[in-house]
């Protein structure tokens, strides 16, 4: 570069003659562009005070060609450009000098090459930005691959590099400085630049960035601006929107680093020593943070981490010394920026609420907070939830108005965790729950359709007493009056979650035991039980469905929740006998277990279910029934056993035979009812003898404890049903039975222990003919034999008369082979056989219980066990003498409307005389023992 | 003038410049044909900063900048107008009224205007300019000489790579205008940190001016009147006080300089290290030179001290200087571990002793022995020193004096620096003193 330094003084000043006035000395003529240029350098490399001029002159270089290269490319021709290539050199010699001046001296001329080539290219940025060849600022990498083929841009860039890196080691402060300038002043346009220098030196860039801004800031005074107008702060504060700018340029792939500098710079603001710059540091962190969300997301996530107590005590500390005005400013600030915050939402709450907690007795020491501290957190707290109040509030306000309303991230953060908040709710710790509790209310609103049931539902399902409950109650009042259709939304959104199965058995039984207190309780907020049982009760089925819940503790809670939710008018037949079946199933399964909660609940909910409808009752009765008599079941009521085993036996072997080999074995395998073949009920040959009874004997106790559940059970729901008369009108004797139930019971039996239809009309036949139907009646007796609930349940059928005439194959059945038996018998006394004698006594009484028998007849049962077998017989045979005459059908009874019951008037079926004839006779002689009973065997016309 | 200053408004601000200036040496050529220069007539001036130093006068008018280009025209514009101007008075008169420090906020733009003018015209080598620049510095208070002398140096030792030679040649341009530089360098750089050291550069071309002639320091001393009081707060007659200074606190405060930039690392590479103990060599050389050229122009200043008859009346040193400088050195010597600059410490003092010793002989320095003691007392102990101010001694055989010089150490000076009123008592042989001493 010698060759530019001018020999004499003379030619010097001729040279400064030639710059100003563009005109060649020598010749005269007008000096072209590339003369004048290197005039310039000249004057640059040779005389100080004209360096301004010279670097401005050298800008219109820069401009020429740049203006040539966009020409060219608009032309698209390719055609030879007029200045492009010409000036090439020239701007290659351009930056070999600056490039020469730096390496020199580069603490003097890089602020001033950094300054005019940052300049330079935001002005033809600026200038240029217009052209149709020039890319949309917002195309970044566009518009960076086009300044970057541009040779002079290009150039411009090397030598800012040049600047930087020459100066990044010891203070390149000056280079960012003239960076942060250029970016406010040509902001868009000039965007690629400051992606190039950031992406080449990002950490530089981003410290230095920040370290410029804080300076600026401090400048322009640290006061922070009203938070919630940064607008007016971008005046007052250019540089830092221009830091802001940046640094969200950087953040798509420096978003690590710049969290690094955020954090550092945090860190290092809280030494012990605090120059002006360092008391800044926070509010102008929180000023960034206010202006840029995205730089908000960054830091928030990890912010947390580091604020431990020492930390706190610190910032405590500086702050403390700040005057009130500026503290009110701050808080607000981070009030605005928490409402702000999306990522690490929870955190950042778990945080502020851990802290603002009242130091607890036992806290370690050493790591207990500043009250200070404490306070303050208490406040930012309480000021944020007055925030967010408002947020929400105006913002569902003005959904009335205008469509789009504020989002608050820092809510919609907070969606995701509504579980956790709940959870953390729910533990009732001093003051923070109240916090957690308003929380969940505002994001409840927030998020309107969402959130309010899933709240609800996740108060309820982890709400483990009835006091964590109440918050869910207290949750609920304050919601129902901003959110429709709460309650509903939140049933379903329990069975959709029941249904999905992501809820545990021990968050079900919760669940279902928190739903029915609720429900249950009287004094409820806006009357949430009324409403709750009505959304319950319209998902009854839903429920219902668990009623069979492998866990039995969930089923309880099930069967206490649909026992105590009243039961919707409507309900679709099939889900309701889903329901029943269930239910029934469940009552077994608790007599099974001895549950007595349970069993209450179970009967309390099938009672309930009776009252639907007639359909109900039925359903539920042949349920019962039915299940009573199930094999599995027999043992609770005090049945053995024995035939059930056996028949499982046959059952085995008969899997293994094919129904082929059967059919083949024409006349053996065809089970011919009523023949010869099948009456040898001690065993089959070949079989050897039927097992004994199973040994597992039932206490007696129990037995009639559920036979007195069942018992009950049925009657109460045989009475769920429409009565005639006022119950309370009845004798205490009476048992008010529905006669419709009652029936139903009757069927239920002969379907279950009669299955052979067969000569099984109501009308008796002779006594002869029990010839035919001998095995049916074996089995028939084979089945009382074993149950003794069938008599309870006989008699049940009495009382709803006359709902016995539909029991009389049963009833024949019964008594051809109890006659049988007495006939057959040779011993002295009837007690010799107990269980026949009872069952005689049983079926005549069960008999004159319903009407089947007049009085004197039926009484006669009486004195069975003071006679002889014989004459048992003999009385049986006129009671089936008796009946055969007057077969029971229900068309005899009337209805009495007084007594709302069925009576039947036996002076219409005749003289009973000729049936008490033997009756008489046995009396008669029989009448040392027996004549004080002879007053109630006479008939009384 | 009002109207005047109308009509500059609508030109364009060069032109406008171009104008102020024309009308300035008209008005000034008139006054001071009429031989009554009032000096600072208001409307002159008022135009002349609003015009050509570009301060807005009025808050809601804003007069046209000059361009870069326009400002480098209005400079060549003026050199050549103090170049072409006949007249040395009109110059004169000219240089001052625009530059002189009125106080005001135009200043500031003043003085930047000045040092971009005396930059221009160093290179070009406009001689006037130069000669007015050093009349000048003589008449402005130093805070801005100071500001001048930087702004030299920043150009053309530290902006532009090899263009010394162009500062340079004023030792030949204007003598006077150098060693008022070189006055207001060693003003400005009183090595008390590591900024303030000179550059290389400067030192190595001031070193070769007043090596290749001492009498140079001397020149506005003996071209100037002496007025017996020398104002304070301008700059001194010579530069010996500040080259003094730089060549007692050269060794100490490149050894900071070392330390500290060690200690930050910037000289990291080996390259850097031995580029730095090059320069730092040569530097040490150039200060030997320049202590030699000093004591040199010591001694020469005792003949004309004489032939002004102003010896042992006119402390060219002051004895506070001394005192603030032996103040810098104990500041010095503690900032460093004394430990481990023994050696230039040891040479610092040694310059320090050499000088003290022959500016007091040649009665540039007024003092006593006594006082001189007292001052000393703290610095650490050096020989040289010891003897220089513990007298009274044999006569040295120091080889730079003249046979037959005996300086006055046996008796203390009756006057001291600012009473000149008090002559001094010297016993120099063979010389006659046109004051007695008063007993």
């Amino acid at each position: 570069m010698a060759a530019a330094v001018v020999g004499s003084s003379q030619e010097l000043a001729q040279e400064i003659k030639a710059f100003i006035s563009g005109v060649d000395p020598v010749h005269g003529n007008k000096l072209p562009l590339k003369e004048h240029a290197r005039c310039a350098i000249v004057l640059l490399w040779n005389l100080p005070p004209a360096r301004n001029a010279a670097l401005d002159h050298l800008r219109g270089v820069f401009d020429e060609y740049v203006s040539g290269y966009l020409v060219e490319l608009e032309s698209e021709s390719g055609a030879r450009p007029i200045v492009g290539p010409s000036l090439d050199d020239i701007i290659q010699e351009i930056q070999s000098v600056l490039s020469e001046f730096i390496r020199v001296n580069p603490k003097v001329w890089a602020p001033i090459v950094s300054a005019w080539s940052i300049d330079l290219m935001g002005q033809l940025s600026s200038k240029y930005a217009g052209r149709h060849s020039v890319p949309h600022a917002s195309s970044l990498n566009e518009l960076l691959q086009l300044w970057m083929s541009c040779k002079a841009t290009r150039m411009l860039m090397d030598s800012y590099i040049q600047c930087l890196s020459s100066m990044i080691s010891t203070c390149p402060d000056a280079c960012v400085d003239a960076l942060l300038d250029t970016s406010v002043q040509h902001s868009p346009h000039f965007d690629w630049v400051v992606a190039h220098i950031g992406s080449s030196f990002p950490n530089t860039i981003i410290s230095r960035v920040l370290s410029c801004g804080l300076k600026d800031f401090c400048m322009h005074g640290m006061a922070p601006p009203d938070a919630l107008f940064p607008t007016a702060a971008d005046k007052r504060i250019p540089k830092i929107a221009s830091v802001v700018g940046i640094l969200g340029h950087l953040a798509s792939r420096h978003s690590e680093s710049i969290k690094q500098e955020l954090l550092k710079m945090f860190h290092d603001s809280l030494g012990l020593v605090r120059d002006q710059q360092q008391k800044a540091t926070v509010p102008f962190l929180l000023q960034l943070a206010v202006m840029s969300p995205m730089l908000l997301s960054i830091i928030s996530a990890e912010l947390v981490d580091s604020l431990k107590p020492s930390v706190l005590n610190q910032l405590h500390q500086h702050f403390a010394t700040l005057p009130r005005e500026d503290l009110e400013n701050i808080v607000s600030l981070i009030v605005h920026l928490i409402s702000q915050m999306s990522n690490g939402a929870y955190r950042i709450l778990q945080f502020l609420v851990n802290t603002a907690m009242p130091a607890s007795v036992i806290t370690t020491p050493g790591l207990a907070v500043h009250d200070g501290v404490r306070e303050a957190c208490d406040r930012i707290i309480q000021l944020l939830l007055l925030n967010l109040q408002k947020l929400v509030y105006s913002r569902s306000s003005a959904t009335l108005v205008d469509a789009a309303p504020r989002p608050v991230p820092f809510l919609d953060e907070l969606k995701r965790h509504i579980k956790d908040l709940c959870v953390e709710t729910l533990r009732l710790e001093r003051k923070r729950f109240l916090w957690q509790h308003q929380l969940l209310g505002l994001l409840s609103i927030y998020c309107n359709p969402s959130c309010a049931p899933d709240a609800l539902f996740y108060m309820m399902t982890l709400a483990k007493s009835q006091e964590e409950l109440s918050l869910a109650a207290q949750l609920y009042a304050v919601l129902t009056s901003s959110v429709s259709n709460l309650l509903p939304t939140t049933i379903k959104k329990c069975v959709s979650q029941i249904h999905s199965g992501s809820i545990s058995e021990q968050h079900l039984i919760q669940l279902f035991g928190n739903l029915a207190l609720l429900i249950q309780w009287e004094e409820s907020p806006s009357s949430m039980s009324s409403h709750l049982a009505l959304s319950v009760s319209s998902h009854l089925f839903d429920f219902g469905q668990l009623l069979l819940h492998q866990n039995p503790d969930v089923s309880k809670a099930v069967t206490l929740l649909l026992s105590v939710c009243p039961l919707p008018k409507a309900i679709r037949p099939a889900q309701l006998l889903v329901i029943i079946r269930s239910a029934v199933h469940q009552f077994f399964l608790v007599l099974h277990r001895k549950c007595a909660t349970g069993i209450g609940y179970t009967s309390k909910l099938l009672a309930r279910l009776s009252g639907v409808s007639s359909l109900s009752v039925k359903a539920i009765l042949q349920q019962l029934v039915e299940g009573a008599l199930h094999r599995g079941n027999i043992q609770l009521f005090g049945g053995s056993v024995e035939a059930w085993t056996w028949e499982m036996n046959s059952l085995e072997d008969s899997n293994k035979t094919s129904l082929l080999d059967i059919n083949q074995r024409f006349g053996t395998a065809v089970n011919f009812s009523g023949s010869i073949w099948s009456v040898f009920h001690a065993g089959i040959i070949g079989h050897g003898l039927k097992p004994c009874h199973a040994s597992q004997e039932q206490e007696q106790s129990e037995i009639l404890y559920n036979t007195q559940k069942f018992m009950s059970l049925i009657i109460q729901c045989c009475s769920g049903g429409r009565y005639h008369v006022d119950p309370t009108q009845l004798q205490p004797h009476e048992v008010l039975v529905n006669p419709e139930a009652a029936k139903t019971v009757a069927v239920v039996l002969v379907e279950l222990i009669c299955p052979d239809v067969t000569n099984s009309e109501l009308a008796w036949p002779p006594e002869e003919h029990t010839r035919n139907t001998v095995e049916r009646d074996i089995q028939i007796y084979k089945r009382f034999k074993e149950n003794p609930l069938l008599f309870q349940l006989l008699y049940f059928v009495g009382l709803g008369r006359p709902a016995l005439c539909y029991c009389s194959v049963l009833l024949r059945g019964l008594l051809a082979t109890l006659m049988a038996h007495w006939e057959g018998s040779r011993d002295e006394h009837t007690t010799k056989s107990p269980w026949h004698l009872q069952a005689s006594c049983a079926l005549v009484a069960c008999m004159g219980e319903g009407y089947l028998l007049p009085p004197v007849l039926s009484n006669m049962h009486e004195i069975f066990s003071q006679l002889t077998p014989f004459e048992v017989h003999l009385l049986l045979l006129s009671v089936w003498e008796y009946l055969k005459d007057n077969s029971p059908l229900p068309q005899k009874f009337t209805f009495n409307a007084e007594r709302g019951l069925f009576f039947r008037d036996f002076a219409r079926d005749g003289d009973i005389g000729k049936y008490l004839n033997v009756l008489h006779s046995v009396l008669h002689k029989n009448i040392d023992r027996l004549g004080l009973l002879s007053g109630r065997l006479q008939a009384y016309p | 003038m009002s109207d005047i200053r109308h009509s500059l408004l609508r030109r364009d601000a060069l032109s406008a410049a171009k104008e102020v200036l024309y009308h300035l040496d008209i008005y000034l050529s008139s006054q001071l044909q009429n031989a009554s220069l009032s000096v600072g007539d208001k409307g002159c001036t008022d135009l002349l900063e609003e015009f050509i130093l570009q301060v807005p006068k009025e808050r809601n008018c804003q007069p046209k900048r000059l361009n870069s280009l326009q400002e480098l025209q209005l400079l060549e514009i003026m050199c050549n107008y103090f170049q072409e101007q006949s007249k040395d008075s009109v110059r004169q008169v000219m240089f001052s009224t625009i530059f002189s420090p009125q106080g005001n906020k135009a200043d500031d733009s003043r003085i930047t205007l000045l040092g971009k003018l005396v930059s221009m015209a160093v290179a070009v080598c406009r001689v006037p300019v130069l000669e007015c620049a050093a009349t000048w510095l003589q008449r402005t208070p130093a805070v801005y000489c100071v500001r001048l002398a930087r702004t030299l140096v920043e150009d053309y030792c530290s902006l532009l790579p090899g263009s010394i030679h162009m500062l340079k040649q004023i030792f030949s341009t204007s003598s006077r205008f150098c060693c008022q530089f070189i006055t207001a360098v060693t003003a400005l750089y009183d090595l008390s940190s590591d900024d303030l050291i000179p550059p290389n550069d400067l030192l190595e071309t001031v070193v070769s001016w007043i090596f290749e002639d001492p009498r140079l320091i001397l020149i506005i001393f003996l071209n100037t009147p002496i007025t017996a009081n020398l104002p304070i707060g301008f700059l001194e007659l010579t530069s010996i006080t500040g080259l003094i200074r730089w060549c007692v606190k050269a060794p100490l405060a490149y050894k900071r300089r070392k330390k500290s930039s060690l200690a930050n690392g910037a000289t990291g590479t080996k390259m850097g290290k031995e580029n730095a103990l090059g320069v730092d060599n040569d530097c040490h050389t150039l200060y030997s030179k320049l202590h030699l050229s000093v004591l040199q122009v010591l001694i020469l200043l005792q003949v004309h001290l004489t032939e002004k008859n102003l010896f042992g009346r006119l402390g060219l040193v002051l004895f506070d200087h001394v005192v603030s400088l032996v103040e810098e050195i104990n500041r010095l010597s503690e900032e460093l571990n004394p430990l481990n600059v023994a050696q230039e410490m040891e040479l610092s003092l040694d310059r320090l002793a050499q000088a003290l010793q022959v500016a007091m002989a040649s009665g540039a320095l007024l003092c006593s022995r006594e006082n001189l003691r007292t001052v000393c007392s703290r610095l650490p102990h050096n020989n040289l020193l010891q003897l220089v101010i513990s007298g009274p001694v044999q006569q040295p055989s120091h080889a730079a004096l003249p046979p037959g010089f005996y300086p006055h150490i046996h008796t203390p000076p009756l006057a001291y620096p600012g009473l000149p009123a008090h002559p001094v008592q010297t016993f120099i042989p063979g010389m006659t003193f046109p004051y007695r001493p008063i007993h």
